[in-house]
């Protein structure tokens, strides 16, 4: 649930293990992902400000959005300006990713825009070791050297995968969440803009897998990434999937469903479809279909109805109440046309039955005529 | 140059659509136009070019044209009542000639830091974006809102070699100009070309980063004398956000502006 | 570029009065023809050069655009792609105007030795040209004109005054079944294609073609033409090259967008990947594509009247708007082309046969883009 994530994230880690991972995905099907990002941060720097978790401190790599308006998001969600100035950072990936604006004259005339104390500009994503570095540096000069920890958010790794290697980046992320000073990190990722093995990739090096899909599964036909009408009617719900290891190793699955409003994601409890993701849980389970040697014996035994015996008795037609091995033999029986006339002897004997009488003598018993032959409509 | 009845009092629904206030800043930063082989987009261009001049919003726009020469917008902007030689005269239009611009590179090697002649091809031309945007707010500068039109992004990726990475990264800058200078971007793209896998990739991409897509297709009947299109104007909440509103109508292209009406309205 | 050849026309028109005068359906472009006949103003500041076919400048409103890029989707089949390529050429050989013929054949000077002549009874269609607008029943009382004139006149008009006729016309009609001598044929300028690996010495040839073209010629608008064939055909060996083969046509794009050249470019579809065949589309200003039609179809046949005169069809998918914003739009995009007295091309527009056993003549009368084209009228 929404609920155990951010808890998972507000907790941190333990001594000595990694720090827990969570990936946000989305697609263009439901592109819901970057509110469900604004809503954990949100709600993280918030328990940060109020110190319950136990990260003392953010950093947040801004790649997609500027940093402005992650400042205007945090106050809008309620966390005080001041907290936010003094307790979260943002490497500001987003301004000047490649360095260009050092290489050209600077403007005349035009205002800068203000730069904040707490936002640093990153020039080179393409050099991921760098990028680490200026991570740990950020947080470092927050939270001091020793034992504290803080959290990491990667806006948009999409962007990164676009400069460097997925093996870089999962690099960089793997370094990040191994790094005894790092409480925990998350991340989101557009699925759609990359290959299946990216997803795949980012989901192995995180604990948590939270992926955004549309309520309705996408057809083929919908896949037409431009079927917006069908979007439209699709857009402010969405399934919210979570796939969160445990520590103790079992993965728990949940499902939620997502709504959008004003201010920002709701989560919700699936009512009845729970039990929809636990069957994916489930391993395969299959039918045996060899038989021991003893079962193979004793299915020799097994008379079948309307079968022969061959073996010189009388033809025994198995009616459907009575096992053939009970050697009760029911002088009736032999004949054929009684296998479905019950008498009244019978009748007691068992609990329900069924009476049939037939209609004349000219119906043969078992006839394939058809009762209802004569009835014209 | 027709001699044609003036514009319809009509709602311009394409303006309703955009809810773009008079003279104010739209409540956007970058639309896509995407437009396909039989029905061009050029002319929401037109439209959004016009509308940037017009004399009661006292906006700014810097024109990047790579597929068309400044005459032919000269001729066509005329005939819907803007003059585009003295809006540019008069600093309130800065076009950047690009019908020749050609990246010419990728078979030099990379520099150490994995830039080539692309990457400084486009470097150089957001340095003329900004140059232009500083040009027109150093002198009587009025506040008046800037907006930057590229007028062809399937040329930029033909100038890049087809490196959609580089056209990104360009983008990338010009998304983070639309926040540092209070300016909005509207680019026309085609949608036809972006088939393969890959090239879709590149539409999605455009498709996050973007708050406004307006679609102009043909009708499935084919193009008519009385309806030239179909519109579709796709408002996000957020770039690469929820569909907030879609609204969607057909237009008749005139030369001195275009009508748009709702389907069936119109006989 | 079109201001100023508009205004130097403009000049040159006061100091020259044409002969005659053509009737076109939008009021602005009734504009006297400029002294040089190899070019017309249109709408638009829009300076047209004719494609060789008169049918084909009727459809696309007054023929090729100066400045602009006429794309040509070849057929896989057959090669229809040719005749629009040798009328274009021929017309500007007839028009004293510069070529530039690129081609994957190993010798392109072969193929200009197969360029057509114009029809030599060229008053005969000057006067059906100046009527083609008129109603029908005036365009026949002028071609009975036409017919006595040519009676008296025409066969005294012989070869020394032929030139001079064939210059005042703006598109002439041409024999396909005879060559253009090959006197004129010499000014074309040709080259390969073929097994050049690089892009680079077409672009050079075609800029050197551009520099090389004079500005003006005595307050004459000179045009020029570049007949590209088939390029990206598989001898070529641009394979692997899309995005240089993209690049060189917006190269060339951009060349002539600012010139008095018309660059007319055919391709075969079928080695392009489906989203740079639709890359190439967008950057043609002009769209056109033929097509086979198939041999001895009875269902065909039975469909289309005059189905048994057809070479093949052509295709108007876009019509270049420079400098416009209003897309032009046709009454029929597919039309059928045809030999007109087995010698000249013509283009109708697809008519479906009338039902058999009822009269049906309104059909083919009204329907047809050109009136004359209904060979019978015309055969004397």
């Amino acid at each position: 649930m929404a609920e155990s994530i951010s808890r998972s994230l507000r907790d941190g880690c333990l001594e000595g293990e990694h720090a827990p991972a969570l990936t946000i995905e989305d697609s263009l099907a439901c592109p819901l992902g970057s509110h469900v990002f604004d809503h954990f941060l949100a709600n993280l720097a918030s328990q940060i400000a109020d110190g319950t978790s136990q990260a003392r401190g953010l950093v947040l790599v801004a790649l997609n959005r500027s940093p402005s308006f992650y400042i205007d998001l945090l106050r809008r969600k309620g966390v005080d300006a001041s907290l936010v100035d003094k307790w979260v950072r943002i490497l500001d990936c987003y301004s000047d990713p490649l360095d260009w604006k050092d290489r050209i004259p600077p403007l005349m005339n035009v205002q800068k825009p203000s730069t904040r104390e707490n936002v640093s500009f990153f020039r080179d994503v393409r050099d991921i070791n760098k990028l680490l570095s200026s991570v740990l540096d950020l947080g470092k000069g927050f939270v001091g050297q020793g034992k504290t920890r803080f959290a990491v958010a990667v806006d948009q790794v999409s962007n990164l995968l676009r400069h460097t290697s997925l093996p870089s980046v999962a690099g960089l992320l793997n370094n990040l969440r191994s790094n005894d000073q790092i409480s925990c990190i998350f991340w989101l990722i557009h699925s759609d803009l990359h290959e299946p093995r990216v997803s795949t990739a980012l989901a192995y090096v995180s604990t948590v897998v939270a992926s955004v899909q549309p309520i309705m599964q996408l057809t083929d036909e919908h896949r037409s990434r431009r079927d917006f009408l069908w979007l439209e009617k699709n857009s402010c719900k969405a399934k919210f999937y979570v796939r969160l290891k445990r520590r103790n190793g079992r993965v728990k699955l949940l499902a939620e469903e997502l709504h959008m409003d004003q201010v920002g994601v709701k989560f919700a409890a699936v009512t009845s479809e729970n039990s929809f993701v636990n069957k994916s849980l489930l391993p395969k389970v299959q039918f045996n279909l060899q038989l021991s040697d003893q079962e193979r014996v004793d299915r020799a035994k097994v008379v079948l109805p309307y079968e022969h015996q061959g073996n010189g008795e009388a033809i025994q037609i198995y009616d459907g109440r009575r096992s053939l091995s009970d050697d009760q033999k029911d002088p009736h029986l032999v004949q054929p046309s009684t296998f479905s006339v019950m008498t009244d002897a019978q009748a007691t004997s068992g609990n329900g039955e069924i009476h049939y009488i037939r209609d004349s003598d000219d119906e043969q018993p078992d006839s394939d005529e058809d009762p209802d032959d004569d009835l014209n409509i | 140059m027709n001699p044609s009845p003036p514009p319809p009092r009509d709602p311009d629904l394409l303006e309703e659509a955009l809810g773009l206030g008079r003279g104010g800043s739209p409540p956007w930063r970058l639309a896509f136009v995407e437009d396909c082989v039989e029905t061009s987009g050029a002319f929401v261009l037109h439209h959004f070019l016009k509308r940037a001049l017009s004399t009661e919003g006292d906006g700014t726009v810097v024109f990047l044209g790579l597929a068309q020469p400044f005459s032919h917008y000269d001729r066509v902007l005329r005939k819907m009542g803007c003059n585009l030689s003295v809006q540019r005269n008069k600093n309130k239009l800065h076009f950047i000639d690009l019908l020749n611009l050609e990246f010419l590179g990728e078979r030099r090697l990379s520099n150490e830091k994995g830039e080539n002649d692309i990457e400084i091809g486009f470097m150089d031309l957001y340095n003329r974006i900004l140059r232009s945007i500083e040009a027109i707010r150093s002198k009587d500068y009025n506040g008046g809102w800037t907006t930057i039109i590229i007028d062809d992004l399937s040329h930029l990726e033909i100038a890049a070699h087809g490196s959609a990475k580089h056209v990104l990264d360009f983008l990338q800058y010009c998304r983070s100009l639309t926040s540092e200078m209070d300016c909005s971007l509207v680019i026309l793209n085609h949608e036809d070309i972006h088939s393969s896998d890959e090239a879709l990739q590149m539409l999605s991409h455009l498709d996050y980063i973007s708050d406004i897509l307006i679609k102009a297709e043909t009708l499935s009947t084919g193009i008519a004398a009385d309806v030239h299109g179909q519109m579709t104007v796709i408002i996000k909440d957020a770039p690469g956000g929820l569909i907030k509103k879609l609204h969607s109508f057909q237009f008749k292209v005139k030369e001195n502006g275009v009508e748009f009406f709702y389907p069936g309205s119109r006989f | 570029m079109a201001t100023a050849a508009d205004g130097r026309l403009q000049g040159a028109r006061s100091a020259n009065t044409s002969s005659f005068s053509r009737a076109r359906s939008s009021p602005s472009a009734v504009l006297p023809s400029p002294p040089n006949p190899g070019v017309k103003l249109g709408p638009n500041g829009a300076t047209f050069v004719s494609s060789g076919i008169p049918d084909l400048d009727r459809i696309l409103g007054g023929g090729f655009l100066l400045g602009s890029l006429v794309m040509v989707m070849e057929d896989a089949d057959a090669p229809h792609h040719l005749l629009l390529l040798r009328n274009f050429m021929s017309q500007g050989v007839v028009h004293r105007q510069p070529v530039l013929f690129a081609s994957p054949l190993r010798d392109p000077r072969a193929f200009l030795g197969t360029l057509p002549s114009p029809v030599s009874s060229s008053k005969e269609h000057r006067q059906r040209d100046t009527l083609v607008d008129h109603n029908q029943q005036d365009q026949e009382k002028g071609l009975r004109i036409a017919w006595q004139y040519k009676k008296y006149f025409g066969d005294q008009q012989s070869s020394q005054n032929h030139n001079r006729d064939v210059k005042q016309e703006f598109s002439n009609d041409f024999d396909l079944r005879k060559a253009l001598e090959r006197q004129h044929v010499q000014y074309i300028e040709s080259m390969s294609i073929q097994d050049i690996p690089h892009l680079t010495i077409l672009r050079d040839r075609c800029s050197n073609f551009l520099s090389g073209l004079p500005r003006s010629d005595g307050g004459n608008l000179s045009a020029g033409r570049i007949a590209i064939q088939s390029l990206c055909a598989p001898q070529c060996g641009y394979a692997e090259m899309d995005w240089d083969l993209v690049a060189f046509i917006r190269f060339l794009r951009s060349i002539i967008r600012s010139s008095n050249v018309v660059a007319v470019v055919t391709f075969p579809t079928s080695f392009l990947l489906p989203a740079f065949l639709k890359r190439w589309q967008h950057l043609a200003d002009t769209l056109l594509s033929v097509r086979a039609i198939p041999d001895e179809d009875k269902d065909m046949a039975k469909l289309l009247t005059g189905y048994q005169d057809m070479l093949g069809l052509l295709h108007v998918h876009k019509v270049a708007q420079n400098n416009s914003q209003v897309p032009t739009v046709l009454e029929a995009s597919t039309f059928s082309l045809k030999l007109q007295k087995r010698r000249s091309l013509v283009l109708e527009r697809l008519n479906q046969a009338p039902v058999e056993a009822s009269s049906g003549t309104s059909y083919s009368t009204s329907g047809t883009c050109s009136g004359p084209s209904k060979g019978s009228s015309l055969d004397f």
